[in-house]
């Protein structure tokens, strides 16, 4: 980790949610809203069809950052803006997310990291940013 | 309604939640990540995101606030931000107290911004702050 300076860009990470995903995260998480599971109450919403959770987007995000730094007691903040949903058909493929990060600052041994996500080439999480210390 | 009436209040804490192997081992799992060492083990600690197992939980005093007229499924989460002092471990015993830091109503809707404390064994592990954007009903608010 010594040498890491702005600039400094992490592995990215490409990861498929399908229906299981969804319903896996929702049991794990305990947030049960059905808007991530039925279609039915997702149409209600006026959304085409159900979204991931925000969360799991944010969590899956963060392991470009764990998966860098090797410990994930390392990360000491981060911070998302939820800008647009992860729509995912019923389908084997489901819908592929892909994430980056870059290291924007190093200061007082703690990266700041910008973190990307990407669905449909369009940035699914906005100002999202974690902190990692490095010493 | 809520209103700005509201920012500083705050809700008894939860009862204490034991962070156990299985459940951070499933939480890592959901997010792909089930094969990461530091979420197995004798010294295993919980994804940063677990937090919100936790913090979630400590929104329901929230929203069963009648004073408030919130209701979950018209809320929409957008945004959040964890700070930690230490990551949770298993065995970890857990608390969560919510506090309304912020409230900004326009006509039927309200962006309402919270933070969850989550303590153990008496030392702050982790503040998770959320902002809501909650909308009623346009009739509820004529």
């Amino acid at each position: 980790m010594s040498t890491v300076e702005p600039g400094t860009v992490l592995p990215a990470l490409s990861v498929a949610f399908t229906r299981a995903t969804l319903v896996r995260y929702a049991g794990a998480s305990t947030d049960l809203n059905p808007i991530h599971w039925s279609e039915r109450m997702a149409h209600q919403l006026g959304l085409p069809t159900v979204i991931a959770h925000g969360m799991l987007t944010m969590g899956t995000a963060l392991r470009v950052v764990t998966d860098w730094c090797g410990d994930p007691g390392r990360v000491l903040s981060y911070y998302v803006r939820f800008t647009k949903p992860v729509t995912v058909d019923d389908t084997d493929e489901g819908s592929t997310v892909t994430f980056g990060g870059t290291v924007t600052k190093v200061e007082n041994g703690v990266a700041t990291i910008s973190v990307e996500a990407r669905f449909d080439d369009t940035k699914v999480l906005g100002a999202a940013t974690a902190e990692v210390r490095l010493d | 309604m809520i209103s700005e009436s509201h920012i500083g209040r705050t809700y008894p804490p939860t009862a204490p939640y034991a962070v156990s192997a299985a459940k951070v081992a499933e939480f890592a799992a959901a997010l792909g990540d089930g094969d990461n060492p530091a979420y197995g083990g004798p010294d295993a600690v919980a994804p940063p995101t677990f937090a919100v197992v936790l913090s979630s939980t400590a929104w329901g005093a929230m929203f069963d606030d009648h004073e408030l007229g919130l209701s979950l499924s018209r809320t929409v989460h957008t945004d959040q931000r964890f700070s930690w002092r230490r990551p949770l471990r298993v065995g970890d015993e857990v608390t969560a107290t919510l506090r309304i830091d912020k409230v900004r109503a326009r006509g039927t809707s309200a962006f309402i911004t919270l933070t969850v404390a989550l303590d153990a064994g008496g030392e702050r592990v982790c503040d998770a702050t959320s902002t809501l954007l909650h909308t009623w009903p346009a009739e509820d608010v004529a």
